[in-house]
């Protein structure tokens, strides 16, 4: 056993490989780079192992050599120096470096980080159930499904609210204008991704936010039908607002789960500022509109069809109470202005 | 005033008739008695004119006149009656402003307000008067009758800042169906003249120059509102100009809401099955207009607004005991009960005040909402009450209701009303009878 374990050491010690990762400025990895072999030469000329075309970058800029089982970084004069970043220390010169586990040396303008092979990486993430939801959503069939569900809606509500007769062509333009519409947002979210390197997966972003936009039409339906059926006493159509904006955070989550490799406290902070400025950037729009006297009336009038009458009304006595208790709070009102 | 002018025009048309049979006599006529009028006037006039006076109000910091009227004077110790509208920025906001008097002789001084009517458009200020030589002052005489229909009146007055001028004009009786009385004036009244006094052959006063609605309709506040808010002065002068105001704004709301609530409200048929109250008293005139006519609608519609035909001034962006009350029946033609729903709830989505009024007058509106059945369970509503408080007269708010059928799946029925000016009590109970008093058969 003793004899056995002493080989694996000396096997594992001489064959001492070193990972070198061209990064970029925000050190997103560019390429990897594999060595078993004890010297490796970087620089701009095509003799090196490693070969940058950043014309910073002299042509034989640095060696890195595996002495005394330490790898050694040896500046061979080059121009503009070689400097070695560790998140632990400051910035120095890097000559004469004895490279440590996940330093980062700058060559020019460019960059690269050395690793170890026996470098920890992190735990490997399992699958998680958003991966099949998301899966289901962007199956081309159900994505069809939930864009002309959107679409019928968005038709629909345009139909509801024209005074005037309309045709069929009339609402489908701009009914699929809508929908094109807010396809801009995941194609935008997709678009992104792609950019920073990320996995575009438009499909997905699109089925995930059609899903949710419907899921949205859907709640303003319901709030409707709970404003409807509720007085200002009631609290309910509050509590149905906070569903939507529980939407538009899932919204969010969903689309920088699928476009961005992000940790997931980032991700919560990332959705949570973009609810933040949507429902804060609106309210604030309304709240700077707002005059400083109004001489018109806000009331909540909304009626609907009576199929969607749930409640049992209330009687004249009590509406007459529930309204004596305005002329109190208005005089009360006058009195401190 | 729509009506008004309709009959001036019919009057016109038979005017033209008479000519045309009549050419010469007429013309002899006309100008025997306008001759003979401008005599009279003239003599009276001069009789006058050192009684009248220009009342300006300056803004003390811009040292210019801010508004403009005429006034008269009616007692030795110089009490100067006039319109309340004249001096109204003065009553509101003593501080910002002076009243100024302007006589025939062009001598100016300060005068200081003794007391107001608001209801009937009335203040008395008071000129110094140098009690040595008040034995040659000569005032104005209150008339002891009212005129009869027909009979020349003059009113005198400075229009337009143009300098005294007299009018010559017809007494026509009490205007018809008013709540607050007005005297119908058949003569030119301009801006300007508010205030000046309408002098009969006798030179006694039988009205205040009040308000126009052109063509030679003018309307005059009768002799006798003045005559009792002069005796009451003088029994009794006011604490304060602001709570002389709310006591008789709350007076006048109660005279109007007692008339209303114990008149007969008529159930009225709307359209094909809703049913209104139609309150039935003089001064509230309903007018009704429906889309019958256009075949595109998709929703037939059928208004009846019924309104109060006057109002209270209390300074030109504050009105007040205006009362509009506005019925509307809905039926979808082609469409069905979810789009009929949509466009419906346009309908009543913007309602508004009945009388305009601004930030330093009112708080904002605030409102409640609740589903509403009458007792009777003859209709289910959405309905809307909101209210705003008055922030110089207090217990005084404006009110709007709002009420919307929601028991049919084609047919709506909306109650709406506005009243300003009103207190606590009468706003319920008038919501109460209300509420009760629409529904379908």
């Amino acid at each position: 056993m003793e004899l056995v374990k002493e080989e694996f050491v000396t096997e594992e010690m001489g064959a001492r490989e070193l990972v070198i990762e061209e990064i970029s400025r925000n050190h997103k990895l560019l390429h990897r780079h594999k060595f078993d072999k004890a010297s490796i030469n970087i620089g701009r000329d095509y003799h090196n192992d490693i070969i940058i075309a950043d014309p910073h970058i002299c042509p034989s800029h640095i060696s890195i050599d595996f002495i005394n089982e330490q790898w050694q970084i040896t500046d061979n004069q080059s121009v503009n120096g070689t400097f070695v970043e560790n998140p632990k220390e400051k910035k120095r010169e890097a000559n004469q470096h004895i490279v440590r586990d996940g330093d980062v040396i700058t060559l020019g303008k460019s960059q690269l980080r050395l690793l170890f092979s026996d470098h920890a990486v992190e735990p490997t993430v399992a699958f998680s159930p958003f991966e099949s939801f998301i899966n289901f959503l962007r199956n081309p069939i159900a994505l069809f499904i939930s864009i002309a569900c959107f679409t019928l809606v968005a038709g629909s509500i345009i139909y509801f609210n024209k005074p005037i007769e309309v045709n069929f062509s009339q609402l489908l333009v701009p009914a699929i204008g809508m929908a094109l519409g807010f396809s801009l947002w995941p194609a935008g979210v997709a678009l992104i991704s792609h950019l920073t390197k990320h996995d575009a997966r438009l499909m997905a972003q699109l089925g995930v936010s059609f899903a949710l936009f419907n899921l949205m039409w859907f709640s303003d339906i319901l709030k409707t039908i709970v404003t409807f059926n509720s007085s200002s006493n009631n609290i309910l159509p509050i509590f149905v607002t906070l569903t939507s904006i529980i939407l538009a955070f899932s919204l969010f989550w969903l689309n920088s789960y699928i476009g961005f490799h992000m940790s997931s406290k980032r991700r919560l902070v990332v959705s949570t500022s973009l609810t933040v400025l949507l429902f804060g950037g609106s309210y604030l729009i309304q709240y700077s509109k707002k005059p400083e006297f109004d001489p018109r009336p806000h009331y909540n009038a909304s009626i609907m069809m009576p199929s969607f009458l749930l409640t049992k009304s209330s009687k004249v006595d009590e509406f007459i109470k529930d309204s004596s208790k305005l002329f109190d709070r208005t005089k009360k009102e006058a009195l401190t202005e | 005033m729509t009506n008004a002018l309709t009959v001036a025009q019919w009057n016109g048309n038979f005017l033209v008739g008479i000519w045309m049979k009549a050419f010469f006599t007429l013309v002899f006529v006309l100008l025997s008695s306008s001759s003979f009028a401008t005599e009279q006037a003239e003599q009276l006039f001069n009789q006058l004119k050192p009684s009248l006076y220009q009342i300006k109000l300056i803004d003390k910091a811009s040292g210019e006149k801010s508004s403009i009227g005429s006034g008269f004077q009616i007692s030795k110790d110089g009490i100067i009656a006039t319109n309340y509208h004249v001096i109204s920025s003065y009553a509101l906001h003593p501080k910002k402003y002076r009243i100024e008097y302007f006589d025939s002789d062009g001598n100016t001084g300060l005068l200081a307000l003794q007391s107001v009517d608001v209801i009937n458009d009335l203040a008395l200020v008071k000129r110094e008067v140098d009690p040595v030589s008040s034995d040659d002052i000569t005032f104005f005489q209150l008339s002891s009758a009212a005129p009869h229909k027909g009979e020349k009146l003059f009113s005198l007055g400075n229009p337009h800042d143009l300098g005294m001028i007299v009018v010559p004009g017809t007494y026509n009786g009490l205007k018809k169906e008013s709540f607050n009385q007005r005297i119908h004036f058949t003569g030119s009244i301009n801006s300007g003249m508010s205030g000046g006094p309408v002098v009969n052959k006798q030179a006694e006063v039988v009205g205040i120059n009040v308000a126009t609605s052109g063509n030679s309709i003018g309307f005059l506040v009768p002799h006798d509102k003045l005559v009792s808010l002069y005796q009451t002065f003088l029994q009794a002068p006011p604490e304060s100009i602001e709570h002389q105001m709310t006591a008789q704004l709350t007076a006048n709301q109660n005279k109007l809401m007692t008339a209303v609530l114990n008149s007969p409200w008529q159930a009225k048929a709307l359209g094909n099955h809703g049913v209104i109250p139609i309150i039935d008293v003089p001064f509230i005139r309903c007018w009704g207009d429906s889309n019958a006519d256009k075949t595109d609608a998709l929703i037939l519609t059928a208004v009846a607004n019924c309104s109060l035909d006057e109002n209270t001034y209390l300074s030109s962006r504050f009105f007040t005991s205006t009362m509009d009350i506005e019925f509307r029946y809905m039926q979808a033609k082609d469409i069905g009960a979810n789009k009929f729903y949509h466009l419906y709830q346009q309908q009543i989505a913007h309602a508004g005040s009945g009388n305009r009024a601004g930030k330093n007058n009112v708080t904002q509106y605030q409102c409640h909402h609740d589903l509403v059945m009458p007792d009777n369970q003859m209709i289910n509503n959405k309905s809307v009450f909101c209210t705003r408080a008055y922030k110089k007269f207090p217990d005084l708010f404006d009110v709007l209701y709002l009420s919307a059928s929601i028991d049919k799946n084609k047919q709506a029925l909306v109650s709406h009303f506005t009243i300003a000016g009103i207190n606590q009590e009468n706003a319920l109970a008038f919501t109460r009878k209300f509420m009760e008093a629409v529904s379908w058969n």
